[in-house]
């Protein structure tokens, strides 16, 4: 069974080297998150995710939930170790100060998300789902309920949820039947039944906060007729004391094919009390505000697997005797070589590390802007980051989920049959890894948001905030003697992302349809260059370092090598990308339905 | 010109005064009375305030300052003899009829024979009017009834009585039409002749419906608005503009003068809110504000509008309304809809339409009367039987017949056919005597849609076509969405070019959309830039540079015919061609700076070679740098084809046509006679100041800085159109080719397309329509 060791050295070089993490505490709000304060809180995070909760993984996969006389229970180990989790304070590292929290940079919090989600992500959604809820109630919420609710839930005594789906609804929220009616105290009464429900009952905590989609009795039809409601498990009295159960249940729990430490509810809201945050019919706007976060975190799970995977893989893959080297004997004291050897197995550990190592170097960047977003002191320096989060966020969700499916996905195939094995604990990384492809607004819908939505914006000036960049740094180091190498294949797949971003804006405005076709492989297109750009300027950073006693570790070397794999071996798949975007979406859409 | 050849206008209200600045941008010499004034320095103060007035108004009703010399004033008790030598006496005083008889009586003791008497009344019957007074007046006496404001609306009612004389319609219409510009249809006699008659009863019922529907005025004018084709001011918009109590006057006297069977009667009724407003001086945007009303209070600005609900204002709010977010755009979808927004819809609409079958022939001699009056009088997109045809005959009586309204006998006649049909390519509408005729035009009127019907075109891609407009000449049209240019309007250009040289003897540049051009696609450059698509940008540039240079030096004439806008790229191409025959209504400019860039399609170098003609201004080369510095720098446009003279947009000996109908028949004369004995244009050098000059313009644009003129990006930009305009360092006394002076263009928008602020300035323009101040 793989350990989980958290990649700290390579963290490090993203936040501090890559994105100047140093300089976060420059910002107006972050003034405290000086590196000597931010390099204890990821160490003790590292330590809590290899120690309390990676061992706990391969059980909470094996035993799973279970729901006994309405009461749904988590496997075992999970309460203790949430305890130990809670009372550290991580269930609170992001959150707003004035709530308890301890207000970290996105910067920072990313990489503490990384670890958690690659040690166990089923534990993980616990927290990860009352942040969420957290989120939504602090943005749109009144005082009165954000001071009822928030300081409980940043201290982990209460988990939230977010209840959206509905059994005819999911992508199409429109739908939504849950009706919730006012009761002329300022609270209302909802009731529906809500499925795919993660953490939506456990017995990590004494209440959960569901935060629920309902449909007010004037409510007109559709999407604009949706509200959103704060609904206790438990009814809080004005004194904060926990009252009686409050019309909420769990009907049932689902059988799925990975995160099974993870509850996955069907809830049956009867006539349970809530209330209304923000505007009435403005429900789906207030879950918008925070969806960019929230897919930002859901890329990082798949990130978080694929490292985890790749650990697995390396680690297997030296002491795994198999076969002789084809140019030679390397080890000719055992009776095999390590499969590390053979150029197939290579193949499989470097894809997965260059993919893994560009996405934590992306995630950086756009967590980095985030921060910038929301503390940045120059206006226009604020609005350019926002644009470049409202850009990648669907990159992110897709390109990191993809990828770090594919990645756990050749992880397992690294261990041969051994990989099959449950025991090895390889496959529960591709079990684990797949929903995050579907949860959170589809892979395909995260396409559609980026080509529908995102490209058109404003002229395209999101756009702008990546594509010049890119282009600035092409243009003045496509020559370099040494950094040139690196910056040529990312100069011909930008080249075709440019091409293939005319023609879908092109198309997009008079042929919908035909853009939509494109879309999928649009999104990894431009993710691929995306890490590609990322990997330019880490080679940027590491060059000058190789050969130095900085490099005493081998790491900058490391790092040009991957980067080198990267621009050679998985750049180039641009090509094909671009050849199937140009090549129109007619033999899709010209197929007759009957014949599927 | 038209046997007219002088004017007078009695009454110098907005109506009066504003039909004389017409005439005088015509180019006719015209007199302007109104009463005395007791007590005032001049006793024409009314008349000369009347001019003063016009002078500020915005928009100008004169198209030049010339136009405005042409106007003399005086007063009806001391200038009546300036009538005698008038061809053409309008009457626009005062809604009475004793009032308007007994100047009648003056005018008929100094006018000349055979001169035509016309009043502008829109309520009186010409019966009325001519009761009483001498035969000789009745025969020279029609209605010329015009819309307000004169200068801009193009339509004309003239209506004559049974005794006037078809000679005096007929001269007063060739007027009209050729000289004014007007479209003139000639309605009956009766009250509100069409355009009124219609417009009263649309909004009458508008009103009532919304009220009854439980509609808000949002709603209504989001309903009425975009969906019918018609402006988006809707009805109650609309009803801010014209003025709330005029309504009432206008509603009572049509009232009093139609039968009790005129449906008008039926959606007659006391309006008590819009009565409180009046009486609280809520009249519209001459008062204290209409539906709408910019709230002020407490120094703030609040959109706001009354609740047709509650009677109260309140912050104005979007529509939001699923019935015309499911119907999207499809007007029969939307009025079969079951919200109150449909039946608002079709209520409305179904009346007003049945309401205009049944003008048909009571006050209009066919239905393309109706249609002209409406389009033309208050701008709706599609006439009323154009709409009937949109949504089939049949089924407007099937659903009149469902809300208990009777079917007019039109539509019965109709049956299932349309009003419209084209016929062996020839427009034709459907008679009273159920059969088909044609649309005739007045003579010397052309126009490219009728063309379009009998032929294909020569090219054609996604953006723009060429046609062949008879007797060898070509006309180029753009038509790509707002006639914006882009790649292929250059490609299918240079493609016509080579075609024109081969197959015909000249080209005329035309289109009828509303605006010839406003330039090059914005949308495409910007998204371009936004994506570092930096070769692509300066290739469109390129390939503009060289296309219309050799539309310049082409073996042929080429004739531009702009309407509308005329804007960067859209003048850009007027200024290489060999003449202009512009529709008075045109507004050219080099607007680029605004967006913060310059113009690269050679727009600098040819103002550059306009102003430096020998004998234009002073020598040396500077008074022509700054001179196109000034007009450029400042993205000034011309206010009309008068206005694009004095600053060179167009040349002194340019042709300007009124109406524009006639736009592309006097533009296609125009290249023929060019075409007898041309020559391509010689290329010519140009002397530039070089730095000296381009500092001297700098300072200049520093000192607009220093005083909050200039934004510290307008310095950036004239920065780069001093160094364009000044020749790049050239020296004073080598010349400078075009070739050059197009390199430097190039280079500068190159430039500047880079810089944020200049992106920033174009997201405004194409996301808000208003220019960004950064």
């Amino acid at each position: 069974m793989p350990s989980y060791q958290a990649p700290l050295r390579d963290m490090r070089f993203v936040l501090y080297e890559l994105h100047q993490g140093a300089g976060l505490s420059a910002l107006p709000g972050l003034e405290d998150f000086t590196p000597d304060i931010i390099d204890p809180v990821l160490d003790e995070a590292a330590k809590v995710c290899e120690e309390v909760l990676a061992p706990l993984n391969r059980t909470g996969d094996e035993e799973g939930c279970h729901l006994e006389n309405g009461v749904v229970r988590t496997p075992s180990g999970f309460k203790q170790a949430y305890d130990l989790f809670r009372d550290g304070g991580w269930t609170g590292l992001a959150s707003d100060p004035a709530y308890g929290g301890q207000g970290l940079p996105k910067s920072v919090n990313a990489l503490v998300e990384e670890m958690i989600c690659a040690s166990n992500l089923s534990f993980g959604m616990y927290p990860g789902l009352s942040h969420g809820a957290y989120l939504a109630l602090h943005a749109h919420g009144s005082d009165e309920l954000r001071d009822r609710f928030l300081p409980k839930i940043v201290d982990g005594t209460w988990a939230g949820t977010m209840c959206l789906t509905e059994p005819h609804c999911g992508t199409d929220l429109g739908l939504c039947r849950t009706r919730a009616v006012p009761q002329g105290d300022g609270s209302y009464r909802i009731t529906g039944t809500k499925i795919f429900i993660s953490a939506g009952d456990h017995d990590l905590t004494e209440n959960i906060i569901h935060l629920v989609l309902a449909r007010l009795p004037d409510a007109p039809k559709g999407i604009k007729g949706i509200s959103l409601f704060v609904v206790p498990k438990i009814a809080v009295r004005d004194d904060g004391s926990l009252g009686d159960p409050n019309g909420v249940t769990c009907g049932s729990i689902e059988h799925k094919m990975g995160i099974k430490g993870s509850a996955t509810c069907v809830l049956n809201f009867d006539d349970a009390v809530g209330w209304l945050v923000g505007e009435a019919h403005k429900g789906m706007r207030a879950m918008f505000t925070m969806m960019n976060t929230e897919r930002l975190a859901v890329g990082i799970q798949g990130l978080g697997l694929a490292e985890a995977s790749y650990q697995g893989a390396v680690a297997y893959a030296r002491e795994r005797l198999q076969g002789r080297s084809l140019s030679g004997v390397k080890h000719p004291d055992k009776s095999a070589d390590p499969i590390i050897v053979h150029p197939d197995i290579r193949r499989m550990l470097l894809t997965m590390r260059a993919t893994t190592e560009g996405c934590r170097a992306l995630g950086g960047w756009v967590a980095r802007s985030l921060d910038i977003q929301h503390h940045g002191e120059d206006e226009a320096a604020r609005q350019e980051a926002e644009d470049l989060v409202v850009l990648l966020t669907p990159v992110v969700k897709a390109l990191f989920t993809d990828l770090g499916f594919e990645a756990a996905n050749l992880g397992m195939q690294v261990y041969g049959g051994h990989g099959y094995i449950r025991e090895n604990g390889m496959e529960q990384y591709v079990r684990d890894a797949r929903i995050a492809q579907i949860y959170e607004g589809t892979n395909g819908i995260q396409a559609l948001d980026l080509i529908g939505r995102k490209l058109p914006a404003h002229a395209g000036r999101y756009l702008r905030r990546f594509f010049h960049p890119v282009a600035d740094l092409i243009a003045a180091k496509v020559e370099d003697e040494q950094l040139g190498a690196f910056v040529q294949p990312l100069a011909k797949a930008f080249v075709r992302l440019q091409q293939a971003t005319g023609q879908i804006a092109r198309v997009g405005l008079s042929k919908p349809e035909e853009a939509a076709a494109a879309a999928a492989d649009y999104l990894r297109l431009l993710g691929l260059v995306a890490v590609g750009y990322m990997w330019v300027r880490m080679v940027e950073v590491a060059l000058p370092k190789v050969g130095t006693d900085a490099d005493s570790d081998g790491f900058y070397r490391a790092k040009l090598g991957t980067a080198r794999f990267y621009m050679e071996r998985v750049l180039p798949q641009s090509g094909a990308l671009f050849s199937a975007i140009m090549a129109g979406g007619a033999s899709m859409m010209d197929f007759e339905e009957a014949a599927f | 010109m038209s046997g007219i050849g002088k004017v007078a206008v009695i009454g110098a209200g907005v109506m009066g005064a504003g039909i004389a600045a017409q005439v005088a941008n015509a180019g006719v010499p015209v007199v302007l009375l109104d009463i005395v004034k007791e007590g005032a320095a001049s006793r024409s103060a009314i008349a000369e305030g009347a001019v003063a007035a016009l002078l500020k108004a915005d928009p100008a009703p004169f198209m030049s300052r010339a136009a405005a010399k042409l106007v003399a004033t005086g007063n009806i008790e001391d200038d009546l003899g300036l009538l005698a030598d008038c061809d053409w006496i309008v009457e626009a005083v005062v809604e009475r009829l004793d009032v308007k008889q007994a100047l009648y009586r003056k005018i008929e003791g100094v006018r000349k024979a055979g001169s035509v008497v016309s009043s502008n009344t829109s309520t009186i019957p010409l019966a009325s009017l001519i009761s009483g007074l001498p035969e000789t007046f009745a025969r020279d006496f029609c209605i010329t009834h015009f819309f307000n404001p004169p200068r801009y609306m193009r339509l004309l009612e003239v209506v004559k009585g049974e005794l006037t004389r078809p000679e005096a319609i007929a001269l007063v219409s060739r007027f009209a039409d050729a000289a004014l510009g007007k479209s003139v249809i000639t309605p009956k006699d009766r009250p509100g002749f069409i355009a009124n008659r219609l417009g009263v009863f649309w909004i009458q019922c508008a009103v009532i419906e919304a009220i009854e529907q439980g509609l808000e005025v949002e709603e209504a004018d989001a309903v009425i608005g975009k969906p019918m084709g018609i402006p988006k001011t809707g009805v109650f918009g609309l009803i801010d503009l014209v003025g709330l109590d005029l309504m009432p006057h206008v509603m009572d006297s049509m009232i009093g003068l139609l039968p009790p069977e005129d449906p008008l009667h039926a959606i007659h009724r006391p309006q008590p809110l819009i009565e409180r407003m009046i009486a609280d001086g809520y009249t519209g945007r001459k008062g204290k504000g209409g539906f709408y009303r910019l709230n002020r209070a407490g120094g703030g600005k609040v959109k706001e509008a009354i609740s047709l609900v509650t009677g109260e204002y309140r912050p104005q709010r979007k529509a939001d309304l699923e019935a015309l977010a499911t119907t999207r755009g499809d007007l029969k979808a939307l009025l079969a809809h079951p919200d109150p927004a449909g039946r608002y819809a079709l209520r409305v609409l179904g009346q007003t339409l049945a309401y205009a079958a049944a003008l048909v022939p009571e006050a209009a001699d066919d239905v393309a009367a109706v249609d002209e009056a409406m389009r033309l009088g208050y701008n709706w997109k599609w006439g009323p039987f154009e709409l009937i045809d949109q949504l089939g005959a049949p089924w407007l009586a099937e659903h009149l017949a469902a809300e208990g309204l009777p079917v007019p006998p039109l539509l019965t006649l109709a049956g299932d056919r349309k009003f419209y049909r084209i016929e062996a390519g020839r427009r034709q509408y459907l008679g009273t005597d159920g059969a088909y005729h044609d649309l005739v035009r007045p003579e010397g009127v052309l126009l490219l849609a009728d063309l379009k019907l009998d032929r294909q075109p020569v090219l054609k891609n996604g953006s723009a076509a060429l046609w062949d407009i008879g007797d060898g000449v070509a006309c180029f049209e753009f038509t790509s969405k707002m006639n914006a240019l882009d790649p292929d309007t250059m490609a299918l250009l240079g493609k016509s070019i080579k075609t024109v040289a081969k197959q015909f003897k000249a080209l005329v540049i035309y289109n009828e959309g509303s605006n010839f051009s406003a330039g090059a696609n914005l949308g495409l450059a910007i998204f371009a830039a936004n994506i570092a698509a930096w070769t692509e940008i300066e290739q469109l540039v390129a390939a503009g540079q060289e296309t219309y240079r050799a539309l310049k030096y082409a073996p042929f004439p080429v004739v531009g015919a702009p309407s509308g806008l005329a804007l960067g790229g859209g003048c850009e191409i007027l200024l290489h061609c060999d003449a202009v025959q512009a529709h008075a209504e045109t507004y050219v400019g080099l607007v680029e700076c605004g967006v913060g860039l310059v113009p690269a399609w050679g727009g600098c170098k040819e103002m550059l070679s306009r102003w430096s003609a020998p004998g234009r201004l002073p020598k040396g080369p500077m008074p022509a740098v700054a001179k196109v510095f000034e007009t450029v720098s400042t993205a000034t446009v011309a206010k009309s084809a008068a206005e694009a003279k004095e600053l060179l947009f167009l040349r002194p000996s340019d042709g300007i046509t009124m109406n524009r109908y006639r736009l592309l028949a006097d533009a296609k004369a125009k290249a023929l006679e060019l075409a007898r004995d041309y020559t391509p244009p010689e290329p010519v050098d140009l002397t530039l100041p070089g730095e000296s000059g381009k500092v001297g313009m700098q300072m200049a644009a520093e000192g607009f800085h220093r005083r909050g003129i200039a934004t510290t990006h307008d310095l950036v930009v004239a920065g780069a159109l001093a160094t364009v305009l000044s020749g790049n360092g050239a020296d004073v006394t080598k010349p400078v080719t075009e070739e050059e002076v197009l390199e430097v263009e190039r280079a500068q928008f190159m430039r500047l397309i880079r810089y944020p602020a200049t992106l920033a300035r174009i997201e405004s323009i194409l996301e808000t329509g208003k220019p960004l101040r950064n």
